[in-house]
């Protein structure tokens, strides 16, 4: 997001004044947070079931009608509208690269500009059915005012009932968004499925607002509203409700008419925007604060023990014991050191375990489940087309609360660890990338290998089988009594053997084909264990590498500082009188002007955020 | 859980063969030893149907209701079983039971009205049907509930402008087995229709009620055929209509269902051509395989409109042509949204009825029906019977009611004989008696032997695509086999008003085409089985001209 120039100010400020105390490691932490500050984006995606009107409210509120919306096709590509001078269109292609341990070059992209009237071409059911062109997003660049504050809309496919395999990927976008918007047309209350998409939608990303669509279309949207609003109160959603109209959004805008479009409930989701905005906006200054706090409280302490240092030479007591405390302090923190890498490793091998364990045990639910099915089915192959979605969803169920679960986990984990650095007023979090690739998608569908019943031929067979062992045994056994091989007897025998052979054969089928279809869940929740298993443990090796580089990064600034703070008060000792006054000078003009840039980075917590333009 | 409902299911996809060999030989011996038992009894036969009804009558029924009293001989003693044997028997008279099933807020109990043509179900804009309820044709209004506990009592008949309550009298939902109204109406005479509560409710009891009723554990599924309504194609319904047919269905067929694209007049947001739109999704879900495999065929309906042209009231046109007569761009305006239409107007207003009217008007006729009956005044309809057929005929109704008709009520004892002697079978496995095996190949001969049965499992394997054939033969063979309707000219693909010599020399040339087909050595084995099952139904045609 292009943040406010006094936030870019104060941070250019602090780099300034680091470079010139030649603190290069302060220097390139604040040279991060100026990069944040550059390309970050508020997101919100717009997420729903199809054909609740998501296209159709994007274009309302861009005003522009960039996502293509159809009666019937419906969008195949998520679409990310953002602000840019001129109409932009992006055709983002990510491909997994070579290397999934280096983030780097964890995913290979590839992007294409593209017109904007051949965006339907790519996004629509139509032109690129099931996402055969293999996109990942498409970006388009608008010129529209309220996208200027850094907003950045994102229209997703529909989610095809909301407990699918589609549903699980929308939720794996969540954790990256600044909010969401849930769509759902006043035509209906909340069904099942929505609450319980809601529900875990809110622990993923706590800022999402429910918009009732098309309310121009149904007399009855203010029963709905009330409807939904007692729905969600009661699974203990906190969400706002706004009703809204597509239809007169447009027909205000073409028509410049004020009170239709406060009719339309546009004025009110831009506000939530607005606000979401600000709060981003909020979130950012906030963090731009306590780097440079953080930054000049390290500056100013290195200056402080020097200014101790010159003002009072004769001293030597008071040198010495700052030298004492100072190298107190370096002793205290490599022991810390070593404390919060251990932390870190023991947390994250828990966690390891912990969501392995709570993945397998899910599993294993679903294959006892599966199996107690299977028994009491009988021929599992005559059931498998419905049979087999049902432990799919089950699965994409189950992963999906684990993959959340995960998530809650990787954070808690980071305030852990950030609390052996309170002692030094430094409580700062890394923004923690705990994203999932979409190995579901990896993972291979369950299939059963395809016996058919035995043909008439093949039972004639066995028949015969069971039927000549019978015959003979019994002709064996009567040539004794004087009868010929073949009596009726014999005969009488052999049919009897033979149709037992028969059924017991088809029992033996049906056994097989019961293992069979057994083994082929097994096989598929082996293989989702696997896929999973290896996504979150990418993810916690991410998150780990996250974690350390942050707080490695924040104990060597913190040794510098005191390294320096050592090195100036040595200098001090050896300084003579004549320079002595004009460093005293120098150290408290510079001291006041890291005073100033405190009071700089204070003020910009306390700015309350402007409401930008709708 | 879905799966529990299909344990049933897996006799009847592959289950006839093995039957048939499996007591084909009791069977000849019982034909040989004992005499038929058709001979002993009296049995009524249903009344011959006109020329254009069912060309190939076998009389289904008449085997049916022989081998059930049969078995209520046979099970005389038992008094539960008995008992739903004589329910059957008497199943085998009344209409034929369609369920209207679907998710909450489908449009169930609209469409029931709008084929009823009076509001006997009521309706609301939040979750409304919680219970079971029946509509059947009788000389008199009467509604009862049943209780799970088994009780039945009357309940009051009450009716407020048009629509008629059903209350519960303090009852609690889920303590109702059943609701039944009993209505004097033409449109229930053919067919007893059965509202359904929504499936995917966000209150789980509700759900799962429907979810009994439609698949009871028992093998004796309340209804015949099922009207299934959707909104848009979604994951839930397909996983509902394939849980369905797993259980109810000859072999996991669709031949009793029929999906609804209801609330068709809301697509694209209320736009006059809405029902274009529906009819191009209509049809693109029609060819969709999936779906194929699930429903005979797909019709949009717009349930509002067709609920209220069948229901228009005079007062209610009055104050439609009184709106038509007013400044048209001032009603333009009115009309961009639902809550404009039915606002207090401003001084200076053109004279206009009164908020309250323009309210109602909106309820009843949606946005969409007043954007379309507007015009239609004003182009000159100045009556409201011509205004409401306008509406019905605008709503897909006819098709609907067509359908009907063709695939479920001309099909009707068909479907009744079907759902009884599955019952029968249910019966007769779990209370076997000494004589359940004879009635057992009784029950079996009927279905594999009744070339009615052996036309419906074809229909069902063409449209799961069990049987695979070029697309123009299966298009044929499925109109054929009756699976766009009963009659002789539909099933020969012939216009209404073909003469005999016709429709003869049509079943001759199709008969000869498919008789190549079965007696082509590269066919395959199930094209040839099928090939000769068309063959049968063209001889049947012939020689019931």
């Amino acid at each position: 997001m292009p943040a406010p120039d006094v936030v870019i100010q104060t941070v250019e400020d602090a780099l300034r004044m680091v470079t010139a105390r030649g603190r290069t490691d302060l220097a390139s932490r604040l040279r991060k947070t100026k990069d944040r500050l550059h390309d970050d984006r508020v997101r919100v995606l717009v997420i729903g079931e199809f054909k609740q009107g998501k296209s159709q409210l994007v274009n309302a509120l861009v005003r522009a009608r960039v996502c293509p919306v159809d009666d019937d096709i419906a969008t195949s590509v998520p679409t990310a509208v953002y602000y840019s001078e001129k109409p932009v269109v992006t055709l983002v292609k990510e491909e997994p690269g070579a290397d999934p341990d280096d983030d780097s070059k964890a995913i290979r992209v590839e992007r294409t500009e593209a017109s904007l009237e051949d965006l339907a071409r790519y996004v629509s059911e139509m032109g690129n059915p099931a996402n055969r062109e293999g996109l990942s997003h498409v970006e388009v660049g608008l010129p529209t005012p309220l996208l200027q504050s850094g907003l950045e809309l994102v229209d997703t496919p529909g989610v095809g009932g909301l407990g699918s395999v589609r549903a699980t990927a929308t939720l794996a976008a969540l954790p990256g968004a600044d909010a969401v918007l849930l769509v759902s047309d006043a035509a209906q209350e909340y069904t099942a499925a929505e609450l319980e998409f809601l529900k875990h939608a809110m622990k993923l990303c706590p800022n999402i607002a429910c918009i009732l669509t098309k309310i121009d279309l149904y007399p009855e949207w203010r029963r709905i509203y009330e409807l939904n609003q007692e729905h969600l109160t009661q699974a203990g959603v906190t969400a706002q409700l706004i009703p809204v109209s597509s239809v007169l959004r447009w027909h205000a805008l073409d028509r410049n008419d004020n009170e239709l479009n406060v009719e339309s409930g546009f004025p009110v989701l831009a506000t939530m925007l607005t606000n979401t905005v600000g709060q981003a906006e909020l979130l950012v200054r906030r963090a731009v604060a306590n780097t440079v706090a953080g930054v000049s409280e390290q500056l100013s302490r290195g200056l402080q023990s020097e200014l101790g240092v010159q003002e009072h030479p004769e001293t030597v007591e008071s040198t010495v014991s700052d030298l004492r405390a100072a190298k107190e302090r370096m002793t205290a923190l490599r022991e810390r050191g070593a404390r919060w890498q251990q932390t870190l490793a023991d947390g994250v091998a828990d966690l390891a375990a912990d969501i392995d364990y709570d993945l397998r045990d899910r599993m294993r639910d679903i294959q006892r489940n599966a199996e107690e099915e299977i028994d009491v089915l009988g021929d599992p192959s005559v059931v498998w087309v419905e049979f087999a979605p049902w432990v799919e969803e089950q699965v994409a169920g189950a992963s999906s609360a684990n993959f959340v679960w995960a998530n809650e986990r990787a954070r808690f984990l980071a305030t852990v660890v950030a609390e052996h650095f309170a002692e030094d007023g430094e409580l700062s979090l890394p923004d923690l990338d705990v994203g999932v690739g979409g190995s579901m998608q990896a993972v291979r569908p369950m299939y059963l290998s395809d016996e058919g019943d035995p043909n008439l031929g093949e039972k004639a067979l066995i028949a015969v089988r069971g039927g000549y062992i019978g015959t003979l045994m019994f002709g064996m056994f009567s040539t004794f009594a004087g009868l010929a091989l073949l009596n009726p007897f014999s005969v009488g025998a052999g049919l009897l053997l033979g149709g037992r052979t028969l059924r017991e054969e088809k029992k033996r089928l049906l056994q097989r084909r019961q293992a069979e279809a057994k083994n082929a869940v097994r096989r598929y929740t082996d293989d989702v264990v696997f896929h999973i298993g290896k996504d979150s443990r990418d993810m916690l090796r991410r998150v780990q590498r996250q974690l350390r580089d942050h707080f490695t990064e924040v104990a060597t600034e913190l040794e510098t500082s005191l390294q320096d703070s050592l090195r100036t008060a040595e200098a001090g000792a050896r300084t003579n009188s004549a320079d002595r006054e004009a460093r005293i000078g120098e150290l408290k003009r510079e001291l006041a002007s890291v005073a100033g840039l405190q009071q700089q980075a204070r003020a910009l917590v306390v700015t309350p955020a402007k409401a930008g333009a709708v | 859980m879905i799966l529990r409902r299909s344990k049933k299911n897996k006799k009847d996809g592959k289950g006839s063969d093995e039957y048939s060999e499996e007591y084909s030989e009791e069977n000849e011996n019982s034909a040989a030893e004992t005499p038929p038992p058709a001979a002993v009894r009296e049995v009524p036969v249903p009344a011959a149907r006109s020329p254009h009804g069912t060309p190939v009558s076998t009389d289904i029924c008449g085997q049916v209701r022989l081998v059930l009293q049969q078995a209520a001989e046979v099970y005389a003693d038992h008094a539960e079983a008995a008992e739903r044997i004589e329910a059957h028997l008497d199943r085998l008279d009344s209409p034929v039971r369609i369920a209207i099933a679907g998710k909450v807020k489908a449009g169930k109990s609209t469409l029931l009205n709008a084929l009823v043509g009076e509001v006997i179900a009521p309706t609301d804009a939040g979750e409304c049907t919680r219970v079971v309820t029946w509509y059947r044709n009788a000389p008199a209004p009467r509604i009862v509930m049943r209780r799970r506990d088994g009780e039945s009592n009357d309940l009051p008949i009450i009716r407020q402008n048009g629509r008629l309550e059903l209350g519960l009298g303090g009852v609690a939902p889920e303590e109702v087995d059943r609701l039944t109204v009993d209505w004097p109406s033409g449109d229930l005479a053919t067919m007893t229709l059965i509202d359904t509560p929504g499936i995917a409710s966000a209150s789980v009891e509700v759900s799962t009620r429907t979810e009994d009723f439609l698949t009871p554990d028992e093998e004796q599924g309340a209804a015949d055929a099922i009207v299934y309504l959707m909104r848009h194609v979604h994951a839930d319904d397909m996983g509902f209509l394939e849980a369905f047919h797993a259980h109810a269905a000859i072999g996991s067929s669709p031949v009793n269902t029929v999906a609804v694209l209801s609330r068709a007049d809301e697509i694209g947001a209320g736009r006059v051509d809405a029902l274009q739109s529906a009819r191009a999704i209509a049809s693109r879900l029609r060819a969709d395989e999936k779906i194929r495999s699930l429903c005979q065929t797909v019709v949009p309906v717009a349930g509002l409109l067709a609920e209220t042209g069948r229901t228009m009231r005079q007062a209610e046109f009055n104050a439609l042509a009184a709106i038509a007569a007013a400044d048209r761009d001032y009603v333009d305006a009115m009309l961009l949204s639902a809550d404009r239409f039915g606002r207090e107007l401003p001084e200076g207003a053109p004279e206009l009825p009164s908020a309250a009217i323009r309210s109602a008007l909106m309820t009843r006729f949606g946005l969409f029906g007043v954007r379309i009956a507007l015009p239609l005044i004003r182009q000159g309809i100045t009556d409201s019977t011509a205004l409401a057929g306008e509406l019905v005929r605008r709503s897909g109704l006819e098709e609907l009611r067509e359908a009907l008709t063709a695939l479920f009520t001309e099909r009707g004892d068909l479907l009744k004989a079907r759902s009884a002697l599955m019952a029968l079978d249910s019966i007769l496995r779990s209370t076997p008696l000494a004589e359940t095996d004879l009635l057992l190949a009784q029950v079996e001969k009927i279905f594999s032997g009744a070339h009615e049965f052996v036309e419906l499992a074809l229909l069902g394997s063409l449209r799961t695509g069990a049987v695979a054939l070029p697309s123009e033969q299966r298009a044929e063979a499925e109109r054929l086999l009756g699976g766009t309707g009963q009659a002789q000219f539909v099933r020969l693909g012939l216009a209404p008003t073909a003469s005999l010599q016709e429709i003869r020399e049509a079943a001759t040339d199709a008969m000869s085409r498919w008789r190549r087909r079965a007696e082509n050595p590269a066919s395959a084995r199930p094209v040839a089985d099928a090939a000769r099952v068309i063959v049968r139904t063209c001889e049947g045609i012939l020689s019931s001209l």
